[in-house]
């Protein structure tokens, strides 16, 4: 029971902060934008098999890891503004053209990659023994990268310039624009930020749940749960509500059948919506 | 009138001249040559009898869509193959296909397009056991003759069975009294079942794990969504005294379910055994090395060398024409994997869709009860459109029986046969009786 535990903890918070790092990205577009993208499981997929591509070529996970989340968010910033960009302020609208381009990215791969689940091989291979099992360290790794970027992440909206041109748009869009600052550019740079992490997130995932046109999907359901129940704009709330609802279903899965303890986490979700509708950390 | 005819001549595009005359005649020499050359060519003479149509439900997008791209990419070649060698009863033989997105709603819409608008004879494919579940009721409805090439509910011939179905290919039933035998003796006789939480892992567990219990043995059953991709929490409750992981699910949490059993150091300390549908379509190489050990139940070879000698000919054939290589990779792509246990099946169904017809005497849907009789007790001997082998259909219950095959990864990453298992050890009593219902 005592390793069992152990196990679904540590693992709870290492697949809570992958997932807390795709809600990221989903987070800050809704926050900034308003846009609810419905494409971002799909730039996810995109990210994992950009990388798959880079490492047929090198061989390198590493430089899979810096080139895929560039290339896709230079998609995203076509994305943008060659849709997105007069369709911004009509929400309902953007919900369709997301879906649009997310059906669009999951043929294309499907056309070009093909329907078969593809393998990027572990880029560290070592585990350490954990109790009855032996744990990966790579994803020890994932879990420090992911809290690195969003370290990083907190500093640039924190700490830069074009980080508080960003929370100044979010709380008063006109008071910024009558201030000088350049909203439109301010907006390209979000989406284009929000991609860069969806593909960030799938890279990293990759090697644990193998490349597939389709894995964006469910990945979007969780992350849209992380987002609400956190609060809708909140990046803090979203890592934390992240984590915690990994956990809740890591650690429920010691006492019920696994798929069970996901009646927990959304039973969790129901309660949070309805005591606190604007989500654990409020909007 | 040496002007006039002059005038009648028209100027050719390289300043040849060319009179009215002489272009008629040329026109009328070429369309004959082109007329007889094309009745020299086809099979099918022109006002012959309308042709055949073949409807095809297939999972080409969304999910399972590596069979979908075998099982359409096999079918269409089987037909070819058919139109070639002068259709069926003489008549042209016609493909038409849809995506059942892995959807029944949306799969019984296509089902019911291809009877109602595109006026199908016969229907054919899905390996979903849902989707053929739904348009069961559709194919009883309008008499259709329906044949399955994949799904592996054994319900599908079973409890659920309807008399316009029919499946020439194995089912979790059968897979479980060919290969507990052989698990059960040489790898271990406490199993945990990890599967996906739907009919077809149910099944799986339920079938072997019954097996395993009665011989003495101790089966453990988790189960998870289809669509799992940590697959930690389930792996963590694995009996620490099983000896056998007995995984199965389709596509990506597939391959997401081997790698994590291997990331977590569990292929160390137990035997890794399991039907190749949960490989069909992936390389041993995605895997990784960590893969060698391992041991699937399969229905056909994937590598031609593993091939039964008296069936290599007929193998040959088959794999050039459907583009699959010697190592069961797909000739225009070689990290595209076949999935070679399930396509044969839409390379002996027409085939066997023809012998019906033609033993039957069937010509519209007015005989579709005696076509479905006639191909139900079909008994079609190993040869160019069996490369699988003698297969034997059941009248009582639509079911076929083929030979199956134990196969295990070397360390070279290819899969090699380690034993036959012939159809005869296979049969089980018929748990229904359509005789009597067409």
């Amino acid at each position: 029971m005592v390793s069992n535990l152990a196990v679904a903890i540590l693992n709870g918070v290492v697949w809570g902060l992958i997932m807390a790092l795709i809600a990221l990205g989903l987070n800050l577009i809704f926050g900034l934008l308003h846009i609810i993208n419905m494409a971002h499981g799909a730039l996810y997929m995109l990210g994992a098999v950009v990388a798959w591509y880079v490492i047929e070529l090198t061989g390198n996970f590493w430089l899979a890891l810096a080139v895929a989340p560039l290339v896709v968010g230079a998609i995203g910033l076509v994305l943008e503004r060659g849709l997105l960009r007069t369709i911004e302020d009509k929400p309902l609208v953007t919900i369709i053209c997301t879906f649009g381009i997310m059906l669009v990215l999951q043929q294309l791969v499907l056309t070009y990659f093909g329907g078969t689940a593809r393998r990027i091989a572990l880029p560290i291979t070592a585990r350490f023994p954990l109790f009855d099992l032996q744990y990966p360290v790579m994803r020890i790794a994932i879990a420090a990268i992911s809290l690195g970027l969003m370290a990083g992440l907190w500093f640039f909206l924190n700490r830069t310039r074009y980080g508080l041109w960003m929370r100044g748009v979010v709380q008063d869009r006109e008071m910024a624009v009558a201030l000088g600052v350049p909203v439109d550019k301010v907006y390209m740079w979000t989406f284009v930020l929000g991609s860069f992490l969806a593909a960030f997130s799938g890279v990293l995932a990759a090697p644990i749940v193998s490349v597939d046109f389709m894995m964006g999907r469910e990945i979007l359901i969780m992350a849209f749960i992380i987002v609400i129940v956190g609060g809708m704009g909140n990046l803090e709330g979203s890592v934390i509500t992240a984590v915690v609802i990994s956990l809740i279903h890591g650690v429920g899965s010691v006492f019920v059948v696994p798929s069970t303890a996901t009646i927990f986490s959304l039973g969790f979700m129901i309660l949070v919506l309805l005591l606190r509708p604007q989500g654990l950390f409020g909007g | 009138m040496k002007n006039m005819k002059k005038d009648r001549k028209n100027q050719g595009g390289m300043g040849k001249e060319i009179s009215r005359r002489e272009f008629i005649k040329t026109a009328a020499v070429g369309t004959a040559g082109l007329t007889l050359g094309s009745l020299s060519f086809s099979p099918f003479v022109f006002g012959a009898e309308k042709p055949i149509r073949i409807g095809m439900i297939q999972e080409y997008t969304v999910g399972a869509t590596a069979y979908g791209y075998w099982l359409g990419k096999v079918s269409k070649a089987a037909v070819a193959k058919l139109n070639a060698e002068g259709g069926i009863a003489g008549r042209k033989v016609e493909l038409v296909d849809y995506d059942t997105k892995v959807n029944p709603a949306w799969a019984s819409s296509m089902f019911k397009k291809l009877i109602l608008e595109d006026k199908v004879d016969f229907v054919m494919g899905s390996v979903h056991s849902g989707v053929q579940l739904a348009v069961f009721p559709l194919a009883t409805q309008y008499k259709m003759p329906y044949f399955g090439g994949g799904a592996m509910a054994a319900s599908l011939t079973g409890k659920d069975a309807v008399p316009y179905y029919a499946r020439i290919h194995t089912h979790a039933k059968m897979q479980a009294a060919a290969g507990w035998k052989w698990g059960f003796d040489n790898l271990g006789r406490n199993w945990t079942f990890l599967v996906a939480d739907y009919a077809w892992g149910h099944s799986l567990a339920e079938e072997f794990g019954s097996r395993i219990k009665e011989a003495g043995g101790k089966a453990q059953t988790i189960l998870a969504p289809q669509n799992t991709s940590d697959f930690v929490p389930y792996l963590q409750k694995v009996d620490p005294e099983s000896k056998v992981l007995f995984t199965a699910f389709l596509g990506a949490p597939a391959l997401g379910v081997m790698r994590q059993t291997v990331e977590l150091g569990l292929h160390k300390r137990l035997q890794r055994y399991t039907v190749i549908c949960c490989t069909d379509g992936v390389g041993q190489e995605m895997v990784g090395k960590e893969s060698a050990g391992a041991h699937y139940l399969s229905y056909y070879p994937r590598h031609a060398s593993q091939v039964p000698k008296e069936l290599q000919a007929y193998d040959k054939a088959y794999r050039t024409a459907c583009g699959m290589t010697d190592d069961g990779k797909d000739a225009g792509d070689p990290k595209n994997t076949s999935t070679a246990s399930h396509m044969w099946t839409m390379w002996t169904t027409p085939y066997m869709i023809k012998q019906a017809v033609e033993q039957s005497g069937w010509k519209d849907e007015k005989k579709n009860a005696d076509f479905m009789k006639a191909f139900c007790s079909l008994k079609v001997k190993a040869g160019p459109w069996a490369p699988q082998g003698d297969l034997v259909m059941r009248d009582s219950d639509h079911q076929g029986f083929h030979d199956h095959y134990l196969e295990e990864v070397q360390p070279d990453l290819n899969l090699k046969v380690i034993a036959r298992i012939p159809k005869e050890k296979l049969m089980y009593e018929a748990p229904v009786d359509l005789r009597s219902k067409l």
